[in-house]
Parts: structure tokens; C-alpha cells; sequence
């Protein structure tokens, strides 16, 4: 994966934000640079890029969509790394848009013709990932195991993928999307023993956070009920938004579903960082919605 | 030349576990577990019959066609919703890496025994969205003789959803039916869709309505619709568009098209979602109680909230884009009137 420019042992990824880092979420830029430092992995910042639309602007035009995340692609191909994006749902979106355009060239010249308002060109070359894969396929899980310091042994934990990462199938072919085992090869790497839960495939809602927020916390809460009953120490999610709707929400979400507990919820790469010897004040852990009160 | 082909015949001893329940008889459901030899090739509605055939006779399942067309037989494996005769066991076993698999009827809808559920919800809820054409009397010629010519872009609007087999698979999938049962579900509301930009058609704003009463916006788009449709009719897609058809019909009047309004004109504007003032764009005054508290939330930890967050510098180049899809769109809406 190292590009032919850079020959400094570290892998480099074209890294697009997307807008869900935010506000308090703004921490997250500083923690995926140090984690993946720990890894051997460089993210470089895709400047001339723009929100992708989380799919919410198709609901106005899909063309649009098509065409900005089309110009998204083509200013990570100028860098000539792969397009890495830590949120699941830019990851699907622009992964769709990519095999859209793959599939039709007369939409792939249509959209290279608006691209070319603002002399941009969409080659169709860009290669898309998600942390998942990068550490569990591209930094590897030997390589990780080495640089786990802190193994987190004894740790009771609830793996959750989220959605986009696996809907529809054909979105990803880096592994079964029926069957993935990336975030749990990961975490069994980290030490943690992996709890199996009825909800662990049923969707967080965080899409419906805006459009019907009673229903998005209902969903939110039935996921963590589920992983709840099987009394686990911690959620780990690797997906932001999940997280943010898990973590974020919690409270909220557990008393809708009528249920009256609390869950810590990490977002992987925290716990990835945890494991590789960061603290949890480097890992920003206080500004979690739910305490992180477990033995870490 | 010619190639001989030789399939590798393998052959798994499995368990195959199948949910098991008649309502009125069992207290709640079981699960059974037949052990058999699953052969490469063999579909799941053959392994059914096998055991059917062969072990216990009282199995309970649901099937006709044989060939994906009819709809009947879809069921879960390993919790995925699946026609039972057009998807093979073997794949499913060596993706699992295990030899047990697991069978039980499709999700969010009544048992009435074993594998087979009661669609009727499903149907009833269809029957809501006007599911037919009504005729558009500028499109539809008077006489018999006459024919109703559709071009190929019309065509191509609806095109997919007119596969739609009403066989379930993604009301069995779908998260907010599971959450909420009075959701109209992906097929439901892709088919009003698909009545509602068929040209020779002049119902849309009944559909609309319909489709607003039965939680157009409540769609959470998981794709996990479109990831189940063994016709590829992509459910989420069309909800997408039915919303979209609402909004350019002028209905504006819902948390949801506020949405999609904020975001699309957002990333014109500054070139990402200007997140910290959604709540009021979305929910009007009523959301300022949560920009409050998100602030509150920011200052416990020294930060010093925005309600305006900066222009990325992907900006300028996004915004020319919008106005040559907007010239594109437009001359599109102009060729069509």
C-alpha cells in the first residue's frame, strides 16, 4: 500500500474527514493521527474536499451527490494514496458512487464533464478503505499484536460494525459482509474477549436522528439492551456515527426502550490506542457521553 | 476448442437447525436440528424437502416456483433473508466456516407455522400506497388503437421496482419495520414510487400523502433492503427518490425534507453541514433547547462552541459543480415540459 513517493517505512492514505468531526468530535483528527502513528501509518489530509452528502443530498439531487463525491476521489487520485475514511457512512456513499460511475460510462463522462467546470478530472482509479481493513488487512494483525503494550485481557466486549460498512453486499470486497470478522480479529488482537449479542447486527438508527428522532432513539437503545443482557464491560464500534448515537445518546436512547443503565461505548480506534499503550487522557476518554469507568 | 467443465462435487455432513412453532400448540419457539449431507449446488429449499422427505414430515415451509419468480419461499439463514430456492446452502457454510447453519422464517411478520409467515401486513400495507395507475389523460390516447409510447429515460425512472416479486425479503430485513411496526416498510413505499413517476400516471400527490402517513421519512437507509432483494430492485434507492419527488412537489413541511434541504444547500455554502444549528433548521425554535445544551456540553470542556463552522476549502469548487448539475437539471426539466 506505501506509495512509491514516500520510502519512510510508514503506509500513507489519502484522508478524507468527512463532517461528522465536529465539534466536541473534533478530537477524533488528533487521536486517529496518534493511533495510527502506533501502527506505522501516515494520514494526509484530502484539502480540497467537501461533505459528502451522507446520502441525505440525493434526497434533493442525485446528481449532485454523484459529481462532488466524483470530485472527492479525484483530489485523494491527484495525491496519489488511497482514500481513507474513518466514517462508515462516507465510506458507503462514496464507495456507491464509485461503482456507479464504474458500471456507467455515459454517466462516467457526464460527471467528468462537470468536473471539468473546475478542472477536475475523476479517473476512476482511487482505491477506497476504511479502518477496518487497514489494520486489520494492511498494517496486519501480526504487526499489531507486536505493538500492543497493553493487553487488555479480561475485557468483556460487544462488537458492533454499524451498517455501511457491510450494506449492500457488493459495497466493500475486502471481506464477507454476511460474515465479517475485521473488528473482531482486531479486537481479539487487543486481548479483549468478544461477546456475542442478539442485536449485534440490528441498526444503531443514527440516520434518523433528524427526520424521526423517537424512532432513531428506539433503535439505538434496542441495540445496547441487547449487548447489555449479556453484561458486558464495553461496547466498541467502528463507526463513528454509531458511536455518536451510542455514546452520544445514550441516556436518552435507554430511556425510551425503558431501560435504566449505562454502557460505555468506545469508537475502535480509542481502543486500539489504549491497547498500544495510550492513556485515556490521550485518548480524550472524558468526553465520552457515557463514563468510561472500566479498568482499561 | 471446447473446455470440459467438472464441477468439484464436495460433500458437508451439517446441522442444519430449523425454527419450529405452531401458535396455539407451542408455548413459544424451538429450534430442531436434522443432521444431513449438503452437496455442492444444492439450494436451500432442497435441503427443506430432503428433510421433509426424509426425516420429519410435519416440517413446515413455504415454496412453488422454483425459480425465484414467485416469491413464496423466502425465509432466513444465518438471520439473512433469502429466497429458499434460488440460494445454495454450500457458500453459505464455508462463508460461515462452520457446519451448522441456522434457518428460521423471515422477521417482523406473524408465524403461522414453522417457516411460513402471514405476508397479509405486508400486502395490506401496499394496498394504502395506491399501487396502480390512474390514468393521465395528456398521456394515455382515448382509443384502444393508439398506443402509449414511453421512452427509454422514462422507462429507466421505474424501471427496477417493476421486478419487485412481493416476496418480502426486505420488510423481513428492514430496521425501522422491526423498530416500528407501523412503518410501511422498503417495498411498499419504492413501489408508490414507482407508480408515481410512471408518465402515463396521475395519482402522485395521493401517493405522496400515503406515503407520508406511513413513514416516508422514517427510512433509516441501511441498505440492508437493497442488500437482501434477490431481484435487485434496490427498495432504499427509490425511498430516496420518492422523498425527493415529495420535496420538487413542494412538500417541505417535515423534519426530514428540512434535512435534506440543510445539508444540500449547507455544502453549496461552506462545503460541509453547518451541524451546530440543525436542530433549529430542522425542528424550528423547538431545537434551540438542544443547541444550548450541545454548547453547555462544549464549554464543560473548555471549549468555545461555534454556531457557524468554517467554510472547507473544497468550497469553491463544490458550488461550481452545483450550478452545472442545477444547468444540467434545469435543461432536463425544460426538454420534458
Amino acid at each position: 500500500m506505501a506509495d512509491k513517493q514516500y520510502d519512510d517505512g510508514y503506509m500513507h492514505y489519502a484522508f478524507y474527514s468527512g463532517c461528522c468531526f465536529q465539534g466536541a468530535d473534533a478530537r477524533f483528527f488528533e487521536i486517529l493521527e496518534k493511533v495510527f502513528d502506533k501502527v506505522d501509518i501516515k494520514i494526509h489530509l484530502i484539502d480540497d474536499a467537501v461533505c459528502c452528502g451522507a446520502g441525505v443530498i440525493e434526497e434533493r439531487s442525485e446528481l449532485t451527490s454523484l459529481a462532488i463525491n466524483a470530485r472527492n476521489m479525484a483530489a485523494a487520485e491527484k495525491m496519489g494514496l488511497p482514500f481513507y475514511t474513518p466514517c462508515s457512512t462516507c465510506f458507503n456513499v462514496i464507495s456507491n458512487v464509485q461503482k456507479r460511475l464504474g458500471e456507467d460510462k455515459k454517466l462516467f463522462k457526464q460527471v467528468n464533464e462537470i468536473l471539468a467546470e473546475d478542472d477536475m478530472e475523476y479517473k476512476g482509479e482511487c482505491k477506497i478503505t476504511h479502518t477496518l481493513w487497514m489494520l486489520a488487512q494492511d498494517v496486519g494483525l501480526e504487526k499489531l499484536k507486536e505493538r500492543v503494550t497493553n493487553p487488555l485481557n479480561g475485557l468483556r466486549v460487544a462488537s458492533y460494525y454499524g451498517c455501511h460498512t457491510r450494506n449492500p453486499g457488493d459495497i466493500q470486497n475486502y471481506e464477507s459482509s454476511d460474515n465479517p470478522t475485521s473488528l473482531e480479529d482486531i479486537l481479539k488482537v487487543l486481548g479483549v474477549e468478544i461477546v456475542d449479542y442478539d442485536t449485534r447486527n440490528d441498526c444503531c438508527g443514527y440516520h434518523l436522528v433528524w427526520p424521526n428522532n423517537k424512532l432513531s432513539l428506539k433503535m439505538t437503545g434496542d441495540v445496547l439492551k441487547g449487548a447489555q443482557k449479556k453484561d458486558v464491560d464495553l461496547m466498541v464500534t467502528s463507526c463513528p456515527l454509531c458511536f455518536k448515537n451510542l455514546d452520544g445518546l445514550q441516556n436518552k436512547a435507554v430511556a425510551a426502550t425503558g431501560g435504566d443503565f449505562q454502557l460505555p461505548v468506545l469508537f475502535l480506534p480509542e481502543l486500539v490506542g489504549l491497547a498500544c499503550g495510550m492513556s485515556p487522557q490521550e485518548m480524550k476518554l472524558e468526553w465520552h457521553g457515557v463514563p468510561v469507568n472500566v479498568r482499561l | 476448442m471446447t473446455e470440459k467443465i467438472t464441477p468439484v462435487r464436495e460433500k458437508i455432513l451439517s446441522n442444519i437447525r430449523i425454527q419450529r412453532f405452531t401458535p396455539g400448540k407451542d408455548r413459544s419457539p424451538y429450534f430442531d436440528n436434522f443432521k444431513m449431507e449438503v452437496e455442492t449446488g444444492m439450494t436451500i429449499l432442497e435441503v427443506l424437502r430432503h428433510i421433509k422427505n426424509t426425516q420429519d414430515s410435519s416440517l413446515t415451509f413455504r415454496a412453488f416456483c422454483r425459480s425465484s419468480i414467485c416469491g413464496s419461499c423466502a425465509l432466513r439463514v444465518n438471520n439473512k433473508t433469502v429466497l429458499a430456492c434460488s440460494t445454495q446452502l454450500m457458500p453459505i457454510l464455508k462463508d460461515f466456516g462452520k457446519a451448522t447453519v441456522t434457518i428460521t422464517p423471515m422477521a417482523n411478520l406473524p408465524i403461522i407455522r414453522d417457516l411460513v409467515v402471514d405476508i397479509d401486513p405486508v400486502i395490506e400495507k401496499l394496498a394504502k400506497m395506491h399501487p396502480y395507475l390512474v390514468e393521465n389523460k395528456d398521456r394515455v390516447p382515448e382509443t384502444l388503437e393508439q398506443e402509449s409510447l414511453m421512452s427509454q429515460e422514462e422507462l429507466d425512472a421505474f424501471g427496477l421496482m417493476t421486478d419487485c416479486i412481493l416476496c418480502g425479503s426486505c420488510y423481513s430485513a428492514c430496521s425501522a419495520v422491526k423498530a416500528d411496526s407501523n412503518y410501511a416498510g422498503p417495498l411498499t413505499i419504492a413501489k408508490a414510487y414507482r407508480f408515481s413517476v410512471d408518465p402515463r400516471d396521475d395519482f402522485r400527490g395521493m401517493r405522496f400523502q400515503a406515503a407520508m402517513d406511513q413513514g416516508l421519512w422514517s427510512c433509516v437507509q441501511c441498505r440492508k433492503c437493497i442488500k437482501v432483494c434477490p431481484k435487485d430492485t434496490r427498495p432504499a434507492d427509490s425511498i430516496r427518490d420518492m422523498r425527493r419527488i415529495s420535496i420538487d412537489a413542494g412538500i417541505h413541511d417535515s423534519p426530514g425534507s428540512r434535512r435534506a434541504k440543510a445539508y444540500t444547500d449547507d455544502v453549496e455554502r461552506i462545503g460541509q453541514v453547518n451541524k451546530p444549528m440543525l436542530p433549529v433548521i430542522v425542528h424550528g425554535t423547538k431545537g434551540w433547547a438542544a443547541i444550548e445544551a450541545a454548547e453547555a456540553g462544549l464549554r464543560k470542556h473548555g471549549m468555545e462552541p461555534t454556531r457557524q463552522v468554517c467554510s472547507l476549502p473544497g468550497q469553491s469548487g463544490a458550488a461550481k459543480i452545483y450550478a452545472k448539475v442545477r444547468e444540467i437539471e434545469g435543461k432536463k426539466k425544460g426538454e420534458k415540459t
